[in-house]
């Protein structure tokens, strides 16, 4: 029997799992919609990864901004944030690597690292311009399916210039540049343009990006966005053939790490998982606690701002 | 404002012969209520007092006290007024700092019929004046130890202790015994250090910076991660120490002129921070803080020619907690990296 | 003669003692270069060079600057504090000179007005630095100061001329920077003209006047510029509608500007505008206030 390791990422937009041998090589993987409910997509996509015949489950990691609620749910080991799980999981492949670019589908960011330790970071704080959220809304206003979107931005020569420095403006101005009259490549373009310009304006402002560049997440699949940054930076900035589960990958590395003799198992199946809210009105601090129970035990809570 | 309610509420009720009502605690629904009412881009200082001002309004004040002068928050109270007065409030508003000479200060309490007992003016005032020395010294100390703490929320509950002390206290020499009293005691508070101590720095715009609730406990989360606090602002700063220290920043920096509020002394901080080898300095501020947005680059570049990391946070009420807390995480986990 | 080159950027302070400057400049024989009209690559210039919350003006000045830094000797950039305690400025103001000084290697030439330094200090230190002699800064600072008032009663004068004819009139509330920033206010200045409605500027009255007015909207008021904004209402009893124009996202207008609104009872359109505002949205909206000034 040979050990492997489970990682599992939930965004906002998409949630991400990977199971790992003991070579940090992906055995099983899946990229699906959390659609509002990271439970029942973490169920779904554990239906999916499989932990192969000749192997055991040795570690379980989780990351995303829903890591604290999964990471109870499956009983994981390891809980790490988005950030630190993306620049290990880039580092395992990459190990010279200096710069990550990430762009999901709810946020941004930007780790520079040197000698195999993260310096700094930065994470879009303003809105969601420039994200793969933003992207796909804009997709489905021109009518354009958003697999599709990267490869018509390639088919433009002339990409219209789009203001998109805050989702609300580049929308009113996209329909008014629409109205205008302008090709739909181009516009297609642009918006690939603008979301790299918005990046590189929001998050890497005084910060120098040293080669070689990683660049990462779901938006990093689509062709437009890459061009651009290869453009714009003037640079090969590699993309992996997993940058869109670099994540996953990365807290299943982590996982590895802390391993220790437990053997873990998925039955989560049939488990009911609930979270209820509620503001305590014990004091005065009138704190949001969140529960959860699982089947209908409450295994935790967090929220409480007080000291008892 | 973090722990000070109670030295104001303390100092008015000895002095006062009225009813005084605590404003209720900030809460998410206190931001609501002031952003509900605010102009869109003011900075979000403006958006908690303004909730906190109706709340207590709510509780059957009738006239409100505000402390503020500097940048914008001087200017707060005039603007909150005709909104509360747009609302249909009766109440008087008294803006302690602005403007605040004697002759003004004499006619407010005529105007507004205070019963003052002036007899126990100077007391008093010495008094709360000690409590608010007290209490930042003794909070300093708890922010660089509280890390440490052996036993998990020995330092919260002696601080809560020591505060109600202070609470019933009557005399100036008694606040003194007290306050060695307590020091001695957190000082016999058993520590245990690690290896590695990571030290942050916390500097910003003042209001987010001592209010806890607006910076969503950012100093407890810090402490709980093992990690050690210096912060340079609080009470006793910014009324006695401020004016004093300003030639110095200007001498030091080698610059010729002040800037607006808190922004020269948080460069002189930064470069302060560099160089006594702290492992990192945490930059918070509200959005649309006018002085600090102009200073971040100049601090930034600073803290990158001592290479040290500095993470600033911008703080509104779109701002989640879920991302806020991933941020510092990573803030946390780059600090360790980086130590080892 | 001297040989030097003083760039002054065309932002911010250039719009209220610019025409000072430049003639302070013309008598003593000193070489100015203006910065041009703001453009795309000015603004451009300034985004790349400024903190992303920071207000498009002061954006802008910065984008000034950087259009000059390479094309002459000395920039002049001012660092006013304030006039006295109840007349302070944007703390923008009296820290863009700083900011610059950390970033930029270019030589500049600073005067400072706060409680104990006026305009005639800051002409007589920049004189100095330029090698004048006391006769000759004199001379200068006197015809400066001359031709700048005469500028201002031009302007107050003109503006008379329009309060007294009986056409559709709209007084615009805003800071000396943003309206007559072409870039900035052009399209607002040209859809009202279009429309054949008289423009009144709220910088262009009588400042002391202005200033005794403002106090009955907030007595509190200590920001001089603003304060000589929203005094400019109280001038013009029988004005059809009033426009604030701001831009995003200034500290200042954000509380003065919504007490105002509160108090005043006419017709009123607030605009607040950053670098990516689309024409078409601003043209709509100020169509249709124009629409219900008519009705």
């Amino acid at each position: 029997m040979k050990d492997c390791y489970l990682g599992i990422d939930i965004g906002s937009i998409s949630t991400k799992a990977v199971i790992l041998d003991e070579e940090n090589k992906v055995l099983s993987s899946c990229y699906i919609e959390t659609s509002g409910s990271p439970v029942d997509a973490v169920k779904k996509a554990l239906k999916i990864v499989r932990v192969p015949n000749d192997y055991v489950l040795k570690g379980i990691g989780t990351t995303g901004s829903a890591r604290k609620l999964i990471g109870l749910m499956v009983g994981a080991n390891v809980v790490k944030n988005e950030i630190t799980a993306h620049a290990i999981g880039t580092l395992t492949y990459y190990p010279d690597a200096r710069t990550i670019l990430e762009i999901g589908g709810q946020d941004s960011k930007i780790i520079l690292i040197n000698n195999g330790v993260i310096t700094d970071y930065a994470m879009n704080t303003l809105c969601a311009a420039g994200t793969g959220a933003f992207l796909s809304s804009q997709a489905k206003r021109i009518g354009v399916d958003i697999n599709d979107f990267g490869k018509m931005a390639l088919n433009s020569n002339n990409p219209v210039k789009i203001a998109a420095r805050c989702t609300v403006f580049a929308e009113s101005d996209l329909v008014h540049k629409s109205q205008l009259g302008y090709k739909k490549e181009d516009i297609i373009a642009g918006l690939c343009r603008s979301v790299v310009l918005n990046y590189l304006n929001n998050l890497c402002k005084g910060k120098r990006l040293e080669k070689p560049i990683i660049f990462q997440g779901g938006v990093s699949k689509n062709q437009g966005v890459r061009k651009y940054f290869n453009e714009i930076l003037k640079a090969d900035v590699i993309v992996d053939d997993n940058s869109h589960l670099m994540g996953a990958i990365g807290v299943a590395v982590l996982a590895h790490r802390q391993a220790t003799n437990k053997i873990y198992n998925l039955d989560i199946e049939n488990i009911k998982f609930e979270t209820k809210g509620y503001e305590c009105n014990g004091c005065s601090n009138n704190c949001e606690v969140v529960r959860i129970y699982k089947d209908n035990h409450l295994i935790d809570s967090f929220g409480n701002k007080c000291q008892n | 404002m973090g722990n000070y309610g109670f030295i104001v509420h303390y100092f008015l009720s000895n002095v006062l012969k009225d009813e005084i009502i605590d404003p209720p605690k900030i809460t998410s629904k206190t931001l609501e209520l002031g952003s509900k009412y605010s102009p869109d881009f003011v900075c979000t200082p403006f958006k908690y007092t303004l909730g906190t001002l109706i709340e207590s309004l709510e509780c059957g004040s009738d006239i409100l006290i505000q402390m503020g002068g500097g940048c914008r928050y001087g200017y707060y109270h005039e603007l909150q007024s005709q909104i509360l007065k747009d609302l249909g409030y009766k109440f008087k508003l008294i803006n302690l700092i602005n403007g605040g000479n004697h002759i003004k200060l004499k006619k407010l309490i005529k105007d507004y019929n205070l019963h003052i007992r002036y007899y126990r003016l100077p007391k008093y005032y010495l008094i709360a004046k000690t409590m608010v020395k007290y209490l930042d010294s003794i909070e300093s100390y708890v922010r660089k130890n509280r890390c440490y703490e052996k036993e998990k929320g020995s330092f919260n509950n002696l601080e809560e202790k020591m505060i109600n002390e202070f609470k019933s206290c009557h005399s100036y020499f008694k606040l003194r015994k007290i306050y060695q009293k307590y020091l001695k005691k957190f000082k016999s508070l058993q520590l245990i250090k690690p290896k590695q101590e990571i030290k942050v720095g916390i500097i910003g715009e003042l209001y987010t910076i001592m209010e806890p609730y607006a910076n969503y406990n950012l100093e407890q989360k810090l402490n709980d991660k093992g990690i050690s606090l210096i912060r340079f602002t609080n009470v006793s700063y910014l009324l006695y120490e401020k004016k004093r220290k300003v030639k110095k920043f200007l001498k030091n920096l080698k610059l010729k002129y002040r800037m607006g509020a808190d922004a020269l002394d948080n460069i002189y901080h930064t470069k302060y921070l560099c160089e006594n080898d702290y492992d990192g300095i945490i930059h918070i501020k509200s959005s649309f803080c006018t002085p600090e947005i102009l200073i971040m680059p100049i601090i930034e570049d600073i803290a990158s020619k001592y290479e040290v990391p500095i993470l600033f946070f911008s703080m509104d009420m779109n701002t989640s907690e879920t991302g806020f807390e991933t941020r510092l995480e990573a803030f946390c986990d780059m600090l360790e990296m980086r130590k080892k | 003669m001297n040989k030097v080159i003083v760039g002054i950027p065309r932002g911010i302070f250039y719009y209220y003692d610019g025409v000072f400057w430049n003639s302070f400049f013309y008598s003593l024989n000193v070489r100015t270069i203006i910065s041009p009209k703001t453009n795309k690559e000015i603004i451009n210039l300034g985004l790349l060079s400024s903190p992303d919350e920071m207000c498009l003006s002061m954006k802008i000045y910065l984008g000034h600057i950087k259009y000059l830094e390479d094309k002459v000797d000395y920039i002049l950039i001012p660092r006013i504090d304030r006039f006295d305690d109840y007349n302070q400025t944007c703390t923008n103001f009296l820290a863009i000179y700083q900011y610059v000084l950390h970033f930029s290697s270019i030589k500049i030439l600073n005067y400072n007005i706060d409680n104990h330094h006026t305009l005639k200090d800051g002409a007589f230190k920049i004189g100095k630095e330029l090698g004048f002699s006391r006769c000759e800064i004199i001379e200068a600072y006197k015809y400066a100061l001359k031709r700048h008032q005469e500028y201002l009663r031009k302007k107050i004068f003109e503006q008379e001329q329009i309060i007294s004819n009986n056409h559709k009139k709209v007084l615009i509330v805003s800071h000396a920077y943003n309206i007559h920033d072409e870039y900035l206010g052009g399209n607002i200045l040209k859809i009202l003209k279009d429309n054949q409605i008289d423009v009144l500027y709220s910088n262009y009255f009588d400042e002391q006047k202005a200033n005794v007015k403002a106090l009955e909207l907030s007595p509190n008021l200590y920001w001089k510029y603003s304060r000589d904004a929203i005094g400019s209402i109280s001038f013009v009893p029988n004005i059809d509608g009033i426009i604030f124009f701001s831009t995003f996202p200034c500290g200042l207008d954000s509380l003065v500007n919504e007490l105002v609104i509160r108090k005043i009872h006419k017709p009123y359109l607030n605009i607040i505008i950053d670098d990516s505002t689309s024409i078409t949205g601003l043209e709509t909206r100020i169509e249709s206030f124009v629409d219900l000034l008519e009705n």
